[in-house]
């Protein structure tokens, strides 16, 4: 998709979003809606750049936000950081992570990447509520309660200030997102793009695969990182259970509807999903299961998700 | 400009190149045959520096033991692969700027680009994605990308195989194209023998992964070891 097209998209959606508020700035729960679609944008962007730009089968993306999540929010209560420093420093943090994470899965190929970082997944959630994680400040099974909320110049951006708070995490969705965008139009994503079609012809023309793939590693885990830290100061509290497999499936399923390396189809997807979610609330138990069967007929009539639609459109008007 | 000395590898137990030496000489098309799963891809994957080896590759003087292939492609040496590798996501422009930006010393090189999308007549087809190329605008593409490097030696991995008599004849033609127009040295494996005795001034025959001859195409395929061993007498006879 050209530049054009994605700026055009990422502009509508964020656009949308940035107008809303003035219509539904007073609806406490709409408005947490909103920043949630705004948060998860980041992620299913990072997952979508790792795994469908890069070809990389990380599984590790839930587990990049709540390391960055829980070491901000640990800076934050047991070291008094700031927490806008608190959260670069936890961007750094799973970005470290992330390239320890990503030198193993040099030497592996597609299901063994994906086992190792579903591996780093799983591993996470026992180290958190176990004897280490309660040496670091994690807080054990009671996770964190008390974390600050993101102040800057004595605001505070928390959810007694939810219109305020809203623009901020619109901001720094949007930074992210345009980040991945402009990653994925440089000669970065292309480098991307060649190592996952044919990563011995994209060597023998002289790309590093290993300077690439531990490139995406370390920006995909550093913004998912800072987006996971901020999504711990806006709530203020930190639970072990976001590593339960749910979290996990519903950002599949907002890549998956918004298209596999169609971005921005994960921005458009998180939004999709996490408002559609909301919505079937009222089905109680029965919403997973009506959530599961719209994918899957989704899936069925759009391999290529709602991005896929869009650009079966366009080309059909281009073609007169 | 190239020359291997003593180079082995083994995988496990299996000896896939055996205490090989050979030598290329700048400006040479030198041709390389043998029988399947003599080793003479494994040959390609050693001087490109995607397997370890024993023994010694050198280049313009220039040790390769120890580089990964992204650097060999920045030290002169472009590549093709036998099964054609493309970049299905990339349209064809992209594709062969890829060889620019990152392989040649120079970085991306917008003239040169089109001058080699020109050179290997891909020029109608710049803007198509690549899955859409038929066989031979693949191995077309192939070598354009790794032209774009601006190599001072191409090595092509069974060009013709798979290709219709007049792809072959296009084939043939851009390889002349490339030595004479271009002035590179060409190593080419391949296991039409017509082809080789056309359009090489040298030929190594390897059988599992040692050397039986190298010597002008004329004197290799006449040679007893080489009959019996590789093109036998059919070949000759015809």
């Amino acid at each position: 998709m050209r530049l054009k097209h994605m700026i055009a998209i990422i502009g509508v959606c964020y656009g949308i979003m940035a107008v809303l508020p003035i219509f539904v700035g007073d609806i406490r729960f709409v408005m947490n809606i909103m920043i949630m679609c705004l948060i998860w944008a980041v992620v299913a962007s990072c997952w979508d750049l790792m795994m469908g730009f890069a070809g990389i089968f990380s599984f590790g993306q839930v587990a990049f936000f709540v390391m960055g999540a829980y070491c901000s929010g640990i800076l934050a209560i047991e070291h008094s950081v700031p927490p806008v420093l608190a959260i670069l420093m936890a961007g750094l943090f799973t970005a470290v992570m992330g390239v320890l994470v990503g030198l193993p899965c040099l030497k592996l190929a597609g299901p063994y990447i994906a086992l190792v970082t579903f591996g780093v997944h799983m591993a996470l959630q026992p180290v958190l509520r176990g004897k280490i994680g309660i040496a670091i400040g994690s807080g054990g099974s009671v996770g964190l309660l008390t974390i600050p909320p993101v102040s800057i110049f004595g605001y505070s951006f928390s959810s007694a200030n939810i219109v305020p708070t809203f623009y901020l995490t619109l901001l720094l969705s949007l930074s992210c997102v345009l980040v991945i965008m402009f990653t994925i139009k440089s000669y970065w994503g292309v480098a991307f793009l060649a190592l996952k079609d044919s990563q011995d012809f994209a060597m023998s023309l002289g790309i590093s695969a290993f300077k690439y793939k531990l490139m995406v590693f370390a920006l995909t885990s550093f913004l998912t990182g800072i987006i996971g830290a901020y999504y711990g100061h806006f709530y203020g509290v930190l639970s072990y259970r976001m590593l339960d497999l749910d979290l996990f499936s519903i950002l599949m399923v907002m890549m998956l509807v918004g298209g596999l390396g169609h971005f921005p189809g994960s921005v458009f997807g998180a939004f999709l999903v996490v408002a559609g979610s909301e919505l079937m609330a009222p089905l109680g138990a029965y919403r997973a299961v009506t959530m599961g069967a719209l994918v899957v007929i989704l899936v069925l009539a759009l391999p290529n998700g709602m991005m896929g639609l869009f650009i079966g459109w366009r080309k059909r008007l281009s073609a007169g | 400009m190239l020359t291997l000395t003593n180079v082995t590898k083994k995988f496990g137990e299996l000896v896939a190149v055996n205490d090989l030496s050979f030598k290329v000489e700048d400006g040479q098309i030198f041709g390389i045959a043998g029988p399947n799963g003599a080793g003479k891809s494994t040959v390609y994957n050693l001087i490109t520096g995607f397997y370890p080896y024993e023994g010694r590759i050198e280049f313009n003087g220039r040790d390769l033991s120890g580089m990964p292939p992204y650097k060999i492609a920045k030290a002169g040496i472009a590549r093709t692969f036998q099964i054609p590798q493309i970049f299905p996501s990339l349209t064809v422009e992209k594709s062969i700027s890829v060889g620019s930006r990152f392989g040649s010393r120079d970085g991306l090189d917008e003239d040169h680009v089109a001058e080699i999308i020109r050179f290997v007549e891909l020029s109608e087809e710049k803007n198509q994605k690549t899955g859409h190329l038929n066989l031979l605008g693949k191995k077309k593409l192939m070598i354009g990308a790794a032209l774009a490097t601006k190599p001072r030696m191409l090595m092509l991995d069974e060009p013709m195989a798979g290709s219709n008599a007049n792809e072959i004849k296009a084939l043939m033609d851009l390889i002349r194209r490339i030595n004479g127009e271009m002035g590179l040295t060409i190593i080419i494996i391949e296991h039409f023998m017509k082809v080789l005795t056309e359009l090489t001034e040298k030929l190594l025959i390897i059988e599992s992964g040692a050397m039986i001859c190298c010597d002008l195409p004329e004197v290799a395929t006449s040679d007893k070891r080489v009959i019996e061993s590789y093109i036998g007498d059919a070949y000759v006879e015809r």
